[in-house]
């Protein structure tokens, strides 16, 4: 009887994070899930540079030196939907994840595993963009604002192009969606919209 | 920015420099009192911090400026937009036609109509690797065959549309950007004081040769226009009944 006491008392689990690939795959651990979106766009960050790279170096003199026009907008568009898409957003999104619950005294995000969802999402989105680097006809060259009819001449890429915009709509709404419903829902007592941070209220007005 | 070499451009020009100049004084007022209060009210100074946290003078204060800079800015605005809209009763008429990636002009009532490419010198030395140093030509990527020639003086009304993507036909002297839009004839009008060559470029991703359809007007004397008119007429076999044989050109 004593034992089975004790037994159920000392049963604790280690509460350090998951071992391996799973720790990352399926954590729902706000800071986790955080530095995950800021390795992700510094990685994107690097690959949009890189076309930025490509750009600069054919645009250094008059003349054609590198690339053809056609690869030229390619870059233009890949770099600029990479730049907001992967870089700028996911970095803002990592730290909101990040510092959020920690300045409005939340033990987490209010729904981790859509926060999980949001993250992972992402590489999926780019994977597919950057893979219409390979396709006939080349990735999208149109411009990042997609505008028809020249968009309409994309090759190949095109149904790729529309469906890996809509997972990165789908994964920065998810991401909105969380944010909101932590500040509403997941401030400290005491911690009136008031007297929230500057960067909170930020993130509470834009998303 | 050009002056350039209407009336309405000099307007143009004079408007964004009358806005840049109004942002230049937001900018030393804002920055100057921001940096003013961060030095005479600093924490080592023992300057105890405010604590209201709501005034309506101020409210009213800062919604009142903006209002009242906003209405200085708009109404000129409005006065050279009314102009620029107004292309009624032009001296020449032109139809301006976006190809991917050159332009077509035609004449209304002259009966002249043609292509206008990017000159043969920028299309050999703009291949990639062409050996061909762009330095040496002359107006790279901004020389056609074939320019548009107006009569000096003379209200152009330029309607412009597209035969396939979105271009948009920019000529900085004449302050002029207008899209070319497939299905949709945008209008718009210019009249050139100054005799020159003007040189402009497609302002709308229109695809891979986008930087390649460059546009080149050409201001003249009035006589000197006529006189291309008619050459252009003569150097255009007539077939009667169309104007397709023009149109080829």
């Amino acid at each position: 009887m004593t034992t089975a006491v004790a037994d159920a008392h000392d049963h604790h689990d280690d509460h350090g994070p998951a071992k391996g690939i799973g720790r990352w795959l399926f954590s729902t651990n706000h800071k986790d899930i955080g530095t995950m979106y800021l390795v992700f766009s510094l990685t994107m960050f690097f690959v949009g540079g890189l076309m930025a790279i490509v750009i600069r170096s054919e645009l250094a003199i008059p003349g054609l030196q590198f690339v053809h026009p056609e690869f030229f907008n390619q870059m233009t568009t890949m770099h600029a939907l990479i730049m907001v898409f992967g870089a700028v957003m996911p970095a803002f999104v990592g730290l909101a994840n990040w510092m959020i619950p920690l300045m409005i005294g939340a033990p987490d995000m209010a729904l981790p595993r859509m926060n999980n969802w949001s993250f992972w999402i992402l590489p999926v989105a780019f994977g597919i963009l950057l893979s219409t680097l390979l396709m006939p006809g080349g990735a999208p060259a149109g411009g990042w604002t997609m505008y028809p009819p020249l968009v309409l001449q994309t090759g190949d890429a095109f149904p790729f192009l529309i469906f890996s915009v809509h997972l990165m709509g789908i994964s920065s709404i998810m991401g909105a969606i969380n944010v909101i419903v932590t500040i509403i829902n997941m401030r400290a007592p005491d911690m009136t919209l008031l007297k929230m941070p500057m960067f909170v209220w930020t993130w509470l007005i834009t998303d | 920015m050009p002056k350039g070499v209407t009336d309405l451009s000099v307007e143009t020009y004079n408007i964004h420099m009358m806005i840049f100049w109004w942002c230049v004084a937001i900018g030393i007022a804002v920055f100057g009192v921001m940096i003013v209060s961060l030095f005479k009210h600093r924490k080592s100074k023992g300057v105890k911090p405010a604590t209201f946290s709501h005034s309506t003078t101020a409210e009213v204060i800062w919604t009142a400026i903006p209002v009242v800079i906003l209405m200085l800015i708009a109404i000129p605005v409005a006065e050279t937009m009314v102009k620029l809209e107004d292309s009624r009763d032009p001296d020449i008429s032109i139809v301006v036609t976006a190809y991917q990636w050159k332009w077509h002009y035609r004449y209304q009532d002259e009966g002249v109509a043609f292509f206008s490419s990017l000159a043969r010198p920028s299309l050999e030395a703009r291949r990639k690797q062409s050996g061909v140093d762009p330095f040496a030509v002359d107006n790279y990527l901004l020389d056609v065959d074939r320019p548009l020639v107006v009569p000096r003086d003379a209200k152009v009304r330029l309607l412009v549309t597209s035969n396939d993507v979105v271009h948009s036909w920019w000529v900085p002297d004449l302050a002029i950007k207008k899209d070319a839009v497939p299905g949709v004839i945008n209008d718009t009008w210019f009249k050139a004081k100054e005799v020159g060559t003007y040189r402009g470029q497609c302002a709308e991703l229109c695809g891979k040769d986008h930087g390649y359809m460059p546009i080149v007007v050409e201001v003249v004397e009035a006589d000197a226009y006529q006189a291309w008119v008619n050459m252009r007429k003569e150097s255009v076999p007539q077939v009667a009944g169309t104007t397709l044989a023009k149109e080829q050109q």
